[in-house]
């Protein structure tokens, strides 16, 4: 379903990713752990094509996005739902309007259509009270919640979130995890890059620690949490020294 | 020394990509120009003419008044120590019209509208909306780009003739008060010397400066990088960069014209 294959992106000088390479299989939910700058929400761009990788490949749905025309990169785009920090929503724009917004642009849709698509959406992602007020007007979790529904409204066959409960209180948490949950039954795949570990082990089905622009580990949630590298368990336990500090203590880290 | 020549090599290298960044981007803009004809399109583009011709109205009606008054006073004074006062009309009509009608509101334009794109636009790049428009395969060109550079196109002319119209009824105020030329010889002079061509190249200008403000506003904010700060630098830049295009490309149209 996703495939990247030996990608490399230095930025500004910086390697980011280094011949980084995974593939995330159809109906899956990857989580992508790391320290901040190792690379997790360049790693997201990749696979949505916002990003080209210096060298290496980047596979989504069957077709290379390396090499690609437009219309081929927006067809493969059409499939993917992008949940952003903030949510990205346009502030001048209804919560509503924010929602049916691809469905306006990009699908030749009857307007009974869009309006039911989006009322679902809304639905879904229990705002459907909020649908006529602007960005500016709800809360952080609720304006994640708009991205998720607009990232939904097209019904993607991938939603790649970043960082969804970043910022939000324990309770909001648990409401975006009981999304992406019940997101899992319908067989969507989902790459998930959080730093909330409880998120993590409640919704992924594998989880992979990147280090140095690489998957320094790969295991399925139990694995995980009981891995005895030291990497991991000094990510899992917060541990300031450890091997994920080598780079940040001897001034090579990419942080 | 070395530090220097490389600043200046960086300088010139930014300063062309963003060149030809703008001038890719105007002419995308221009090829998405069918997009244009459809309801939501024209729904923002109507909007958009509503809200800059109402967020420009007021300052361009005052800056035009006192710009009239101030030609008209000091022609005037020049004019009437050789007795020749009654031809402030001409004077003020055909420089209001041909230059300072399109330059001033040029100015007024870029300073409230353009750097005003370019920080909208900005805010939109640093906070992942325009991400989100391409991930949702819209094209921030025809999205965004497009009803501006309309927007400010058919804005500009119509805020010129304003302008123009205005400075010279402020003129006119000043011709009558200090130097006690009546409204019918001023305005039977201003008419009789003021050509076509005059009125011709005012718009050409106005239309050339408008194209101008939202590129370069567009531009700036969709190269917008690192925060609020880039925000702020993006307005900056697009509020410096045009008026210096205005005032080259000014003097290039004027003289295009007189020769």
């Amino acid at each position: 379903m996703i495939q990247l294959e030996n990608v490399t992106k230095v930025l500004s000088g910086r390697t980011i990713l280094s011949n980084l390479s995974v593939t995330i299989e159809e109906g899956e939910t990857l989580v992508l752990l790391g320290r901040s700058g190792t690379g997790k929400s360049v790693t997201l761009r990749h696979i949505v094509g916002l990003m080209q990788p210096d060298s290496g490949r980047v596979e989504v749905l069957g077709k290379s996005l390396t090499e690609t025309s437009t219309d081929q990169l927006a067809a493969v785009r059409s499939q993917v739902g992008y949940l952003f920090q903030d949510g990205a929503l346009l502030n001048w724009l209804s919560i509503a309007e924010n929602v049916a917004l691809p469905l306006l642009e990009t699908h030749k849709l009857a307007k009974s259509e869009v309006d039911q698509r989006v009322k679902d959406a809304l639905r879904e992602v229990e705002l459907d009270q909020h649908g006529d007020k602007l960005p500016g007007e709800i809360s952080g979790g609720m304006r994640k919640r708009a991205g998720l529904a607009r990232a939904l409204v097209s019904h993607p066959k991938i939603v790649l979130h970043d960082e969804p409960t970043s910022g939000l209180d324990p309770i909001s948490s648990s409401i975006i995890n009981k999304l992406v949950n019940r997101l899992k039954t319908t067989g969507i795949t989902q790459v998930l890059v959080t730093h909330d570990m409880n998120s993590a082990f409640e919704v992924a089905d594998r989880i992979a620690l990147l280090h140095e622009g690489q998957i320094h580990a790969l295991e399925n949630v139990d694995d995980f949490r009981d891995s005895a590298d030291p990497a991991v368990r000094q990510f899992l336990e917060g541990q300031i020294s450890g091997p994920l500090s080598r780079g940040l203590l001897d001034g090579s880290s990419n942080d | 020394m070395t530090g220097w020549i490389e600043a200046l090599g960086h300088f010139l290298g930014r300063s062309a990509e963003t060149t030809g960044y703008g001038l890719v981007l105007l002419c995308r803009t221009i090829l998405n120009l069918p997009h244009l004809f459809t309801r939501r399109r024209m729904r923002d583009c109507l909007n958009l003419i509503f809200t800059y011709t109402l967020g420009s109205f007021t300052v361009t009606a005052v800056v035009a008044l006192f710009t009239g008054m101030i030609l008209a006073l000091n022609g005037g004074d020049s004019l009437a120590s050789l007795g020749q006062e009654n031809l402030i009309g001409r004077i003020v009509a055909i420089s209001m019209i041909r230059e300072m009608g399109p330059f001033m509101t040029a100015l007024i334009l870029t300073a409230s509208l353009g750097s005003g794109i370019a920080a909208e636009i900005g805010t939109m790049k640093v906070s992942e909306e325009i991400d989100a428009l391409e991930i949702m395969s819209i094209s921030p060109v025809k999205f965004l780009v497009l009803p501006r550079l309309i927007a400010l196109t058919l804005v500009t002319p119509v805020m010129t003739i304003f302008a123009a119209f205005i400075g010279i009824l402020g003129a006119s105020i000043v011709a009558a008060n200090n130097f006690g030329v009546t409204w019918i010889a001023f305005s039977n002079d201003a008419l009789e010397n003021l050509q076509l061509g005059d009125v011709h190249i005012g718009l050409i200008k106005s239309v050339v400066f408008g194209i101008t403000i939202a590129t370069v506003g567009s531009t700036q904010g969709l190269l917008t990088r690192g925060g609020a700060t880039g925000v702020g630098e993006a307005a900056r830049r697009a509020v410096v960069i045009t008026f210096l295009l205005v005032i080259i490309l000014g003097y290039y149209l004027s003289w295009w014209y007189l020769s």
